[in-house]
């Protein structure tokens, strides 16, 4: 997974970018620090930056983060509990991890993972870091302090009886068996790097969850490895199963690359080391005898050394095998080991005595073989450096890295200090992505909202200027001047608005550990479809559909999917399907939760209705299935026999279209029974401007929000009908319902007519009924910034708030569903 | 059950989780002569290992599972 061909997990970008604010005030509190050492309240805060850090790092898989900010964790733990003093030193190391932490985030934002090369730095810093809690470096050693209960290696056990190689770093080598050793130096020889592994599990791992055997055992190209007793073993009394005392040591063939990914979370616990062919071959031996072979071989020495060498090996080549093969091996054997004693090597006999033991045994010439390929190695290594120097068989990586590691000085630190602040400088290009206060984005669109509004004020003065002052010129340049202004204001209003939108997916992404947990609770099986996760829309309305939405995907799963059972007995799969949908369409957005579980009957739903009060008897008898199932909208109806706390307290669906309209919302439920429920929610993009139809009535403008209007006629005053008292008309073959708006807010005036005699009417909806109103005039459709009414004002539900019109005036608007 | 529990013989079976270790140890405490059988064992967890190695418990088949036998032998081997 790339970051350019597929978008980042959105919970990673969150990470990295909260990830950044916690970095930048641990940086911040600790230089607050270097000031007030002692002040515990911004140690504290330091704490708890830091264990956040760690909190959130451990949801994803970078170890390397996480075991360097847990050891920063701890380091923190003990200043607070006053158990370590606040130094500069420790602020140092504590900038250069947490600078450290943040290259690791660079690393994840541009290829979402860590190199495992990062592994052995972060381990390296940590180990640094502890190095600095004193009741740990009190034992000397740092490395073994990383792991849990410091286990030693030197104790004597009747296992790891080679335990004085071990301390001197050399491999106890007479424990591999001679077939792998002989093995491993051919494959050596050959080009390929060995690796010896020293495995120390953490007394307590097995609570992680951990195997060590296993993880022994399964080490990438693993030649030969035993296990070892980290410490003597107790009586069976004593023993502590739960506390791991095994340790194991491997040869493996593996690349370093491998291991350290292998190994990437027990990188406490293992040591890796490189190690080469003569190591393998004599391990101590030479030691001492490398001292004395200070000399470089003169040329002819060895020119003749190679020629010895490469008739032995034609010897040992020969296919043929005559009475006097053993005599021929016994020949070669002493040929070899008079070499090893001419260069100085005086174990080399003995080893080759084992090798000419196993040729006449087995009749192979394998290790007699190997053992000229080491010779020739050896020569040759003499040759290139003039001094073989093969007590440095073993590479220490450790020993060549971390000066730190055997000091736990302040000095070292101060060294690596240098190489990794570089590094984080390297890294300064930083996120690109700015978090900033919403209030202060709010206040942005405040204002160009305003800018808006204000700059419809300049058509009304070029007017003016044209009529009432009559310079014309002036009036033409003043339009110029606004169409500028107003392409500018509407694409600074675009921008404000793609600052606050946010894709649908920040609340899609936790619905399937939703839906996973609740139809595991009910016994259900539920396929969960999501799709149009990119959908955008404005944050406020994102964040306010959240609730809804849980509450709907909940119903669904309770009251809608079947047991799998129910579901197979009516002929459908058995693993339950359901779909939530979100489609940009035109400036709504719409979101469909789509479930093809047992539908909704509305007989049911009427029943309820009817028993709860909701609907009176003659409403009953006369709406419509569609109708009916929306009832499930209605305050107080719960058709769950059973409550539970899930769902069925018949709070849920009147909660969820609340929530809905408050945004402006509509939703609508259809569903079939048997076949299952759809629920459509539209909402709009954006809260921010709202489209209004400004209409005129007793020479006052109101406006009417667009979402609200169907259409505008005008009527005949001759095809008015009345009802009883109620007016209405016959429009598009529907018999609607007419009412003054006069009327509705109180003033005592009639609808005028046009010339035509003709009365304005606007086609409303209010919920599911369409009505019309009759006003006097229909004006044009603009957009406004709504301002919700305050103080004494906010009382008057027949407003849904004001807006400023760009010659100067208020415009109210009505709230259509209070007024009708 | 991956530990089988005879008179004076446990069978070990499949793969033998950490879970195992603690009723392991308890019953060679009881019989501290018991053999075991790895014969059909295809892994051991660590913790049971380390029982076993403590509690030096005679082995009356080595694992079929030639890798496995590699590892444990060494460690389980009596004398060693």
């Amino acid at each position: 997974m790339t970051s350019t061909s597929s978008p980042m997990n959105p919970l990673l970008v969150q990470f990295l970018s909260e990830s950044r604010d916690l970095l930048e005030s641990t940086g911040n509190k600790l230089m607050q620090l270097e000031d007030a050492p002692e002040d515990p309240q911004i140690i504290n805060e330091l704490f708890r930056f830091v264990h956040t850090l760690k909190g959130n790092s451990g949801l994803f898989t970078f170890p390397e983060m996480t075991t360097l900010l847990h050891a920063g964790e701890d380091l923190l733990g003990m200043v607070r509990s006053g158990h370590v003093v606040y130094s500069r030193e420790l602020a140092d190391s504590l900038l250069e991890a947490m600078d450290f932490v943040g290259v690791l985030c660079g690393d994840i934002e541009s290829s979402e993972h860590i190199d495992a090369s990062r592994a052995k730095d972060s381990l390296h810093m940590a180990k640094a870091l502890r190095a600095l809690i004193p009741s740990l470096t009190a034992n000397g050693d740092a490395t073994q302090a990383a792991g849990a209960n410091a286990p030693t290696s030197k104790v004597a056990d009747a296992l790891a009886s080679s335990a004085d190689d071990q301390a001197s770093g050399l491999l106890p080598f007479g424990i591999i068996p001679e077939a792998v050793r002989m093995a491993a130096i051919v494959q050596c020889q050959h080009g390929e790097q060995l690796h010896w592994i020293v495995y120390r599990p953490q007394r307590g791992c097995f609570f992680n969850g951990d195997d060590p055997l296993n993880s022994a055992m399964l080490a990438p190209g693993l030649l030969w490895g035993r296990i070892i007793l980290l410490e003597a073993l107790p009586s069976l009394g004593g023993l502590d199963t739960y506390s791991c005392l095994l340790g194991f040591e491997l040869l493996t063939s593996g690349p370093r690359e491998e291991l350290d990914q292998y190994y990437r979370y027990l990188l406490d616990q293992v040591e890796i080391s490189a190690i080469t062919p003569q190591w393998l071959m004599n391990g101590q031996s030479q030691v001492s005898s490398t001292a004395k072979r200070v000399e470089p071989l003169s040329e002819s020495d060895q020119s003749a050394l190679d020629q010895i060498l490469a008739s032995q090996r034609q010897i040992l080549l020969l296919e043929d095998r005559p009475a006097w093969h053993a005599g021929r091996l016994k020949s070669v054997a002493g040929v070899l080991a008079n070499l090893c004693q001419a260069i100085g090597d005086n174990l080399g006999p003995t080893d080759i005595q084992v090798a000419l033991d196993d040729a006449l045994s087995t009749g192979h010439n394998t290790l007699l073989l190997a053992w000229i390929d080491v010779l020739v190695h050896n020569m040759s290594d003499t040759r290139q450096t003039g001094l073989p120097d093969s007590s440095e068989g073993i590479v220490s990586e450790q020993a060549e890295n971390s000066p730190a590691l055997e000091s736990g000085s302040g000095k070292a630190l101060a060294e690596d200090g240098v190489k990794f602040g570089r590094r984080a400088e390297d890294a300064l290009n930083g996120s690109k992505s700015l978090r900033v206060d919403q209030a202060k984005v709010d206040r942005l669109m405040n204002l160009i909202g305003e800018l808006v509004v204000s700059k419809n004020a300049l058509p009304y003065l070029a007017e003016r200027a044209d009529s009432q002052f009559g310079v014309r010129e002036l009036s033409r340049e003043i339009k110029g001047q606004y169409s500028i202004i107003n392409r500018i204001a509407d694409e600074m209003q675009d921008a404000i608005m793609q600052v606050r939108m946010m894709a649908v997916s920040f609340i899609f992404q936790r619905f399937p550990r939703l839906v996973r947990d609740i139809s595991r609770k009910l016994g259900k099986e539920v396929q969960l479809v999501l799709e149009g996760e990119q959908t955008e829309a404005d944050k406020n309305i994102i964040e306010s559909l959240a609730d809804p939405l849980i509450h709907i995907v909940r119903n669904s799963l309770d009251h809608g999917l079947e047991t799998p059972e129910v579901r197979i007995a009516a002929g459908k799969p058995a693993i339950g399907k359901l779909t939530i949908r979100a489609a940009q369409q035109a400036d709504r957005v719409v979101i469909e939760i789509i479930d093809d579980g047992k539908g909704i009957d509305p007989a049911v739903i009427k029943q309820k209705a009817y028993e709860k009060g909701i609907i009176d008897e003659a409403t009953l008898e006369r709406i419509g299935d569609q109708e009916a199932i929306n009832l499930i909208f209605a305050a107080g109806l719960s058709t769950a026999a059973v409550v539970s706390d899930l769902s069925g307290r018949g709070v849920g669906m009147d909660v969820v279209r609340s929530a809905v309209e408050k945004i402006n919302g509509t939703v609508v439920l259809s569903s079939e029974l048997g076949k299952g429920t759809t629920i459509c929610i539209s909402l709009p993009l954006s809260m921010a401007v709202t489209q209004v139809m400004v209409i005129e009535s007793d020479h006052q403008l109101f406006g009417v929000p667009m979402d609200h209007v169907v259409e505008t006629v005008r009527v005949p005053k001759s095809a008015i009908h009345k009802i009883k008292q109620s007016q209405t008309a016959v429009l598009r073959g529907r018999i609607v319902p007419l009412k003054s708006l006069n009327a509705l807010l109180g003033i005592a005036a009639i609808p005028q007519a046009n010339s035509d005699d003709e009365l304005a009417v606007l086609l409303v909806h209010a919920g599911s009924t369409t009505l019309g109103l009759l006003v006097d005039g229909f004006q044009e459709t603009i957009g406004v910034i709504q301002k919700p009414l305050n103080g004494f004002l906010s009382k008057l539900s027949a407003y849904s708030g004001s807006a400023l019109m760009g010659d100067g005036s208020v415009l109210m608007i009505l709230n259509i569903r209070e007024i009708v | 059950m991956p530990i089988e529990f005879k008179k004076n013989r446990a069978i070990f079976r499949d793969e033998v989780s950490v879970e195992e270790a603690e009723g392991l140890l308890e019953w060679l405490q009881t019989k501290p002569t018991a053999k075991a059988d790895l014969s059909v064992l295809s892994h051991l967890h660590t913790a049971n290992l380390q029982v076993l190695m403590a509690a030096k418990t005679g082995i009356s088949s080595w694992p079929r599972n030639a890798e496995l036998r590699a590892w444990l032998e060494p460690a389980l081997k009596p004398g060693k």
